[in-house]
């Protein structure tokens, strides 16, 4: 689980070229949107792509994307939840 | 006090009809262009609905009157189709016998064609008659063979705000002919459905799986169309002097920005509120003389939310009769402006009302439902026409009934 | 108003800045330091031809003294090139599956704009034109008009860019010269085929003169691909008092002939050539438009700019700007010191 938050967080920087952000400013459990990491619903649709393209993971419903998307945490909870044990 | 600028021809060509008299037929008789491809390359085939023209290439060069031949790409022969029609509507047989200018509108260009050669384009070690398609890639390659196929020299122009593109043309056009540069300008835009668009939309994830439902609360996002849409606009002293028939008024337009997001709408209409107050403004008329609007109602989850909270807040409890006719038509972004801008000219010629397909069940956040069963029979005196764009841009434009 | 080009053009005393040249027919813009001017989270998105539109745009309305921006017109003839490739090539990559949207987006030809009136809260008209040689000018042609229906000021601009795909695509269709010429020396050769550029140039426009006005369009004429009779009688109108040219030749020897009306027309009368500056694109009008300006404005010429001319003409004070792209999209400007 801990390999996989570390993993997402480089992914999420790398995807949306956060140049200034580094894994490690990345809470786990703060929230990506508004606030904390400052991201918009253009980023929401980049973050179900890399999803896709590294899990393997459809999102279809932006609404269901919203909530997967919350936090690193959830979205490491999403993909987990969606690999066989 | 600068001229009044009359509609004096129409022409078109969508999903649902070759020119402006099967539309209306179609429209009668609530019968939808939606269905799937038969002219893209792409996986989504038998997935994604389009509003797509029931031509081949080659039955569309016969419709735009010439011999099929390399570098006119569909997004051309789509465009030249509608504007031999108009022409010929408005009784125009030589566009030089008064200086006529042509505003256009894209989105892509000849993408459509373009992208099926990019490949080769690209590749140094392939000849061949695609390379004729490299200069129809950008905007003005449709513009330019559509003005000198049909003799167009005074002004040219394209114009790409997205969906709100053929919209600006008609506005600019009939700005022109205000200030006095032209007495005459034929205005629309013209789309072709591509890859490109198709896998862009549904990148976006507002792309409806089923047949697009404008304003209903189970919308999901909106379905794709082709089609080209011109219209010729005359000034009153020439269109006077010239004998012209006059077949409604051009009496406001507004082109707002929102500033709010590059693809969304604002939650409560802002720049829709804008435009439609403005452009109302400028015709004179009052909330009170608009008996129906054409929505953009893409039936995306913003769009609808947007615009309908826009209606509400300009109308308050007397919202008039609204729907959106994407429907029938797809969501056919450069000519979306024109083809709708006609539509609004036939209600008020034929005292329609057209339906808004697909709907069943009001949407949580308004208290608006669209109109969903043919009307006939109404007194139709001014409509507003929106169309709502990426970056921001919105535009409306309200057609009249020509009172002399 | 400002211009990021390939030449040293975007900030300080840009008339002593030396002349950049190339001999590898494509002249590149210098990119200037953006975070100045675009949030760092917004920035994180864009490709080259947003930055250096917006930038631009930013900084001429910096340079104006106006405070509140009305509306927003730009012309580009090609938009985001290098987002329209990467959108179709991921197409084919990603066989139709998992798209970023943002390519699509930006390739989108009013993004720019979009991008301007989110920054600057600019919610008046916005429009674009996308009309090759007439992008720029049919935006310029709507600024006055609305100028006239009584806009305070709008911001007009255009923005091209160059990519290699793009370069090696027109060159197929014999945008380019074939061989490497030595960007000083296009104007020596007569072949078939340019150099190319790209550029962002934005205005901000008034109605009536201010303080920081830096000179005044007097007049403007569009024509489509004309004759070279056409071309004439159209340079005739703006003759008089006229004494400077800048024309917008550009070494290709298939269209020559139309600036050679004005070689004929106004004998005697000291010609600039701007396309060693620009590089052939089309929105390199609204180049010429500031460099008209500029020399307008600066009552001198930068000689190390033009090392192909003998005799630096002196001071202008009514500038004839006619530019051409590729024959088809004929523009005739007259500029007037202020």
């Amino acid at each position: 689980m801990e390999d996989l938050k570390s993993k997402l967080k480089v992914q999420i920087i790398e995807a949306l070229n956060l140049q200034d952000t580094k894994p490690e400013d990345i809470d786990d459990n703060a929230p990506l949107f508004g606030e904390g990491l400052g991201l918009d619903s253009i980023d929401s649709l980049e973050l179900m792509v890399l999803l896709e393209r590294q899990y393997h993971i459809k999102v279809e419903d932006p609404r269901e994307g919203r909530k997967i998307l919350q936090s690193v945490q959830s979205m490491a909870d999403f993909i987990q939840s969606k690999q066989p044990a | 006090m600068a001229e009044r600028v009359f509609i004096t021809g129409m022409g078109m060509i969508t999903a649902i009809g070759d020119n402006v008299a099967e539309n209306l037929e179609q429209l009668r008789q609530q019968r939808s262009g939606l269905g799937y491809t038969s002219y893209i390359d792409t996986i989504y085939k038998q997935v994604l609905p389009v509003a797509e023209v029931k031509h081949p290439n080659d039955a569309l060069a016969a419709l735009a009157g010439i011999t099929p031949r390399e570098g006119y790409t569909r997004t051309t022969l789509l465009g030249l189709t509608a504007m031999r029609e108009a022409l010929r509507q408005a009784g125009i047989t030589d566009v030089q016998t008064a200086p006529t200018g042509f505003i256009n509108a894209s989105t892509v260009g000849g993408m459509c064609d373009t992208e099926k050669v990019y490949f080769d384009i690209v590749d140094s070690s392939k000849e061949g008659a695609f390379l004729q398609y490299i200069d129809t890639l950008d905007c003005a390659d449709c513009t330019q063979r559509i003005a000198d196929t049909v003799g167009f020299s005074e002004h040219i122009a394209t114009i790409s705000t997205a969906c709100s593109s053929s919209a600006n043309a008609l506005m600019f056009g009939a700005r022109m002919i205000k200030q006095g540069f032209l007495p005459r300008a034929v205005c629309g835009g013209t789309e072709a459905l591509t890859r490109f668009t198709l896998n862009g939309f549904n990148s976006l994830k507002n792309v409806d799986k089923q047949f697009c439902r404008p304003f209903d609360q189970q919308r999901t996002g909106l379905n794709l169309g082709e089609g080209a849409a011109y219209l010729v606009l005359e000034s009153e002293s020439f269109a006077r002097a010239n004998n012209s028939r006059i077949l409604a008024e051009f009496t406001g337009y507004c082109n707002a920005n929102e500033a709010f997001h590059p693809t969304s709408p604002s939650p409560e209409g802002d720049g829709a509120y804008e435009s439609m107050k403005a452009a109302l403004a400028m015709s004179g008329r009052t909330l009170k003389d608009v008996d129906y609007i054409n929505v953009h109602g893409t039936a995306t989850l913003n769009n609808d939310v947007s615009e309908g909270k826009a209606l509400e807040r300009l109308f308050g409890n007397d919202v008039p009769l609204f729907s959106s006719t994407k429907p029938f038509t797809g969501h056919t972004l450069a000519a979306a402006g024109a083809i709708e801008a006609i539509y609004a000219v036939l209600a008020i010629q034929q005292g329609l009302i057209f339906p808004n397909l697909n709907f069943t069940e009001k949407m949580e956040e308004l208290n608006i439902t669209p109109v969903t069963a043919l009307m006939e029979g109404v007194s139709v005196n001014n409509v507003i026409s929106n169309s709502f764009g990426f970056g921001g841009n919105n535009a409306s434009l309200v057609i009249s009934k020509y009172e002399g | 108003m400002a211009a990021i080009s390939p030449q040293s053009t975007f900030e300080g005393d840009v008339f002593s800045a030396p002349l950049v040249h190339t001999d590898s027919n494509l002249l590149t813009c210098m990119e200037p330091d953006y975070k100045p001017f675009i949030p760092a989270n917004s920035l994180r998105r864009m490709t080259r031809v947003l930055k250096i539109g917006l930038t631009t745009a930013l900084q001429s309305i910096r340079d104006s003294g106006v405070e509140a921006i009305g509306p927003i017109v730009t012309g580009t003839g090609k938009g985001s090139l290098q987002d329209t490739e990467k959108f179709i090539r991921e197409i084919e990559q990603y066989k139709e599956t998992a798209l970023n949207p943002t390519p699509f987006i930006q390739s989108t030809y009013n993004s720019v704009n979009g991008l301007i009136a989110l920054q600057v809260k600019g919610t008046a008209y916005n429009n674009t034109f996308v009309h090759r040689g007439f992008s720029f000018e049919n935006a310029l042609l709507d600024s006055m008009m609305l100028l006239a229906e009584g806009a305070p000021n709008t911001l007009t601009g255009a923005f091209e860019e160059m990519t290699a795909e793009h370069f090696y695509i027109k060159s197929r269709i014999g945008f380019w010269k074939p061989a490497a010429t030595d960007s000083r020396q296009l104007y020596e050769q007569l072949s078939p085929g340019s150099i190319a550029g790209e550029g962002a140039t934005f205005f901000v426009l008034t109605g009536k003169p201010g303080p920081d006005t830096k000179a005044a369009l007097t007049g403007f004429k569009m024509l489509y691909k004309p004759t070279a009779e056409k071309v004439a009688a159209g340079l005739s109108v703006f003759k008089d008092g006229v004494d400077l040219i800048l024309t917008g030749r550009n070494g290709d020897s298939r269209y020559e002939h139309f600036y050679q009306q004005a070689d004929a027309l106004f004998p005697g009368i000291p010609q600039l050539p701007f396309k060693h500056l620009s590089g052939e694109h089309d929105t390199a009008g609204a180049f010429g438009m500031w460099l008209a300006a500029q020399l307008l404005h600066r009552q001198q010429v930068p000689a190390q700019w033009f090392p192909m001319l003998k005799d630096i003409p002196a001071a202008a004070n009514r500038i004839l700007l006619y530019n051409h792209f590729y024959g088809e999209q004929h523009t005739m400007m007259v500029l007037e010191r202020v």
